[in-house]
């Protein structure tokens, strides 16, 4: 086997919970990695999940891109659209990645049925010793509009740390989104990317 | 930059664009997931027949009869589809192929969305077809695409076994033109398509010889991907996404030769023997069965595989890197989570993403402290026709058999109110087995069935007439056919049951109380589950009642449906926090500490309400009523929800309210 290391891809992973866009977000970060030129690939969870189950993508670009899947400890960013799903997959984000994290809870079954708590501590605990970044996505979408644009809204956050060009991005939004929702999108990615800028 | 013939895809749209650049002219499917998206996207072509049939069986005989008629034909089915339409594809595949034929076969190690995890390369073989396995998208397409070349030049019907992860997983593809393939009309050639012996007695001959001939054709060349390297004493044999897998690892203590093998069946048996016999240790990676180690035992080629990696779920990077520590060729690992302690971080937290299958939580370590993270099973949306169903079930703590659908979700927590589930449409063969050895036990007891309406046109109505006959006067089963107008649980497919759903929608329907009728089943009610007491009383009264009732429920599925009425708020001055509302498992609902109040009460999120009233139907004291009936009648009583749906509604059946609003029920698109 060659073992010439890959060019060192950027793993981006998403959770959250089906019925949240995710899958339709997936693809927007993959068309603009495209649009800019990098190979890519990625995954998502279908099926059973998408009624309230946890789910998940993962898109990986970079020169050459192997497998779709970020091993433990290997991804740099994680869109966590509910702050439960962001404790359960920040293990696969390497020390030194980032967290960018939506603050509205969604309570699984056990939560609703109080067999166990909402874990508010770990959750602290994480934003302590992690590079997290917190917002209200869907109250920030709402104001440019639409709260369904709070993925968008992150993804912006995300391109803030991210070699894909402004051009990319907005042709990638129109690219995926039907037109009705377009302008709503582009006004939730500006408006996550000053977030970020803002947070450096 | 992007080159303008490129772009990205999924597995599932790659194999569309596949059969339409081959020149394809009809397809069929049954929606399963992994591969739902196949026939989804093959809509897109006008040039491309493409219909969801009544179930795969059907589906694979319309490809089939497009072949015979001489022209380029795709099946698109989940791997347990293929056990569906195993009859007519065991004898086809006797047949010499005419147009070119693929059957895509969604397999779905892991089971991210299947009852079982059966590796249908195995079916290939048992059927006599050859199996192409893709790795990746551009590989979908141009896999689906050899597939009917092949099928043609050597009248040999295909199988592309497609992974989930292949399916939903994206990468760039190059796109081709389209060829156009008409083929010759289908020939009177009794001997060759109309299999009964003797007809049948060469066919098992040329079966054999055109699998032979593939083995050692010239297409072999482009299917197996060899990357030699100097000084390697192992080979690895390996096929699909696992490729990729095993190349992200970079730190193999020693040189090794790898060599993909994008047809697993058949195997070129001289080619690899002289390969195999240049190393000194061949070692197999692939997902699920030793497919591809046990051909290679029987070539003689001594070789490992299922002692090194699981026979069961995905092959991650991590899982090949562990097994390739076993053989040796790893000293060091790289993917086991060693740098998360530098953060003080989990060891693993959903290290397999079958979490949601799993009862309780999941133990985390964040800073040193243990902690638990809540599994997140799914659940039955906001204003899921379900759900009153399944709560009126679990209060009536009867026995049922459950089908495949939404309706699976039934024998989640807190529900827990189903207790079998075996495949489609089985539930009514089910119960009536068991009914029959409670009565010769002498323990009888009421059951119920519970099947959906797609499920019940895929292959209920053989249980359905099978009960006819044969139940004694005494034996008692409660049939509840879910009727949700769609086919929920993949994505909302059209069925039988669609036509007529909404006011713009004139397709015609199959009118199930009719067929019922039809068929001679005497008790057959309809009713409306969002009127909960009514229907507690039917479903209870007729648990009661011996002999054989059906039920059937008129809800449209709310997701598809995109149904959203005026939402309900809780009162806590009037709430109790006995939680009968929390139990109905409802997203919205929560219990929460109000200003000025000791104890928790329930609370309902206003953005995720459909506005449903199931809970306040629930409710034992009124607690739940909408704002907008407070402000038109002041207090609304909860009880009364029932009859303000009526005038506010328009949710229900074509079968019981015709005059249902249009816009309540316009049909979701992009799904």
């Amino acid at each position: 086997m060659t073992t010439v290391a890959n060019p060192t891809p950027i793993n981006v992973m998403l959770a959250g919970i089906g019925g949240q866009g995710l899958v339709m977000t997936t693809q927007l970060i993959c068309q603009a990695a495209f649009l800019e030129g990098f190979d890519l690939k990625s995954n998502d969870v279908i099926g059973l999940s998408q009624r309230g189950g946890m789910v998940w993508g993962s898109i990986r670009f970079g020169d050459h891109i192997h497998s779709p899947n970020i091993p433990p400890g290997e991804g740099d960013y994680l869109i966590g659209l509910e702050p439960l799903e962001t404790l359960r997959w920040q293990h696969l984000i390497k020390p030194q990645g980032r967290l960018l994290m939506n603050t509205r809870q969604v309570a699984p079954t056990r939560v609703q049925q109080e067999q166990e708590p909402y874990p508010v501590e770990a959750i602290e605990k994480m934003q302590a010793v992690r590079r997290t970044h917190q917002l209200d996505a869907v109250a920030e979408a709402m104001k440019c509009g639409n709260g369904k644009a709070a993925n968008t809204l992150l993804v912006g956050c995300l391109s803030h740390w991210i070699p894909i060009s402004e051009k990319s991005w907005h042709q990638a939004i129109d690219d995926t989104y039907p037109e009705k929702l377009r302008e709503v999108n582009h006004k939730a990615w500006r408006r996550g990317r000053e977030l970020a800028a803002a947070w450096e | 930059m992007s080159s303008p013939q490129k772009t990205v895809m999924t597995g599932n749209q790659a194999v569309a664009r596949g059969f339409w650049e081959a020149g394809g002219l009809v397809a069929a499917s049954y929606p399963g997931s992994p591969t739902v998206e196949v026939l989804e996207s093959l809509h897109q072509f006008p040039e491309v027949e493409s219909e969801f049939s009544t179930n795969e069986k059907v589906a694979l005989e319309v490809a089939i009869g497009a072949s015979l008629a001489g022209v380029r034909a795709l099946a698109s089915m989940k791997h347990v589809g293929v056990n569906i339409a195993a009859d007519p594809l065991m004898t086809f595949t006797q047949t010499p192929t005419r147009g070119g034929f693929v059957l895509i076969s969604g397999d779905d190690p892991g089971m991210n969305s299947s009852q079982n995890e059966q590796d249908n390369r195995n079916f290939a073989r048992f059927a006599n077809m050859a199996v192409l396995v893709p790795s990746n998208s551009q590989e979908a397409k141009d896999y689906t695409r050899m597939a009917l070349e092949i099928s043609e030049a050597y009248h040999l019907p295909m199988m592309v076994q497609i992974t989930s992860r292949v399916c939903h997983g994206r990468c760039l593809v190059v796109l081709g033109e389209r060829e156009t393939h008409r083929g010759t009309p289908f020939p009177r050639e009794v001997p060759n398509y109309a299999m009964i012996p003797p007809n049948t007695f060469d066919k098992q001959y040329q079966m054999k010889e055109r699998l032979e001939k593939l083995a050692e054709g010239p297409e072999m060349e482009g299917l197996m991907q060899l990357e030699e390297t100097p000084g390697a004493a192992t080979l690895i044999i390996t096929s699909g996404l696992p490729h990729h897998n095993l190349k992200e690892l970079e730190n193999l203590n020693q040189p090794v030769s790898i060599l993909k093998l994008g047809m697993p069946f058949p195997l070129p048996e001289k080619k690899l023997k002289a390969l195999a016999a240049q190393y000194e240790k061949v070692i197999v990676v692939e997902e699920l069965t030793p497919f591809i180690e046990n051909q290679l035992k029987v070539m003689g080629i001594a070789c490992e595989g299922k002692s090194l990696f699981p026979f069961t779920g995905e092959l991650h990077t991590e899982t090949i890197e562990v097994g390739l520590m076993k053989a040796g060729l790893v000293k060091q690992p790289a993917y086991q989570s060693a740098n998360l302690k530098e953060v003080n971080l989990a060891e693993s937290v959903a290290s397999s993403e079958d979490a949601h299958a799993r009862e309780g939580a999941v133990s985390e370590e964040v800073a040193g402290q243990a902690v638990q993270v809540p599994s997140r099973p799914p659940l039955f949306c906001a204003g899921c026709p379900h759900r009153p169903v399944f709560d009126i079930l679990k209060k009536s703590k009867v026995m049922v058999n459950n089908d495949i659908g939404c309706y699976s979700m039934g024998l989640f927590p807190p529900f827990e109110a189903s207790h079998s589930l075996i495949s489609m449409g089985a539930t009514l063969g089910i119960s009536k087995g068991m009914l029959k050895a409670n009565r010769q036990a002498g323990r009888p007891i009421p059951l119920v069935s519970v099947i959906g309406d797609g499920t019940f046109f895929h292959s209920g109505m053989p249980g359905m007439v099978n009960l006819l006959t044969g139940l004694e006067p005494e034996d008692n089963l409660t049939i509840l056919l879910l009727d949700n107008g769609t086919t929920a649980m993949t994505g909302g497919q059209a069925n039988a049951a669609t036509g007529g759903r909404s006011e713009t929608n004139t397709q015609p329907f199959v009118d199930i109380p009719q067929v019922l009728k039809a068929m001679g089943v005497a008790d057959v009610q309809v009713v409306d589950q969002f009127r909960y007491k009514e229907a507690s009383e039917a479903i209870n009264k007729a648990i009661k009642t011996p002999g054989l009732s059906v039920i059937i429920t008129t809800r449209p599925c709310a997701l598809h449906f995109k149904i959203k009425n005026p939402i309900y708020q809780v009162d806590p001055a009037i709430c109790i926090g006995c939680r009968t509302c929390i139990k109905t498992n409802c997203p919205p609902l929560r219990m929460k500490a109000y200003e000025g109040y000791d104890k928790l009460k329930s609370s309902i999120d206003p953005t995720m309400c459909v506005g449903c009233s199931i809970c306040a139907q629930v409710c034992p004291v009124n607690a739940i009523s909408r704002p907008v009936d407070r402000n038109k009648s002041g207090s609304k009583a909860g009880a009364k929800e029932a009859e303000s749906l009526e005038s506010t509604e328009g949710a229900g059946g074509k079968k019981t309210t015709p005059s249902h609003g249009a816009e309540s029920l316009e049909k979701e698109e992009n799904r």
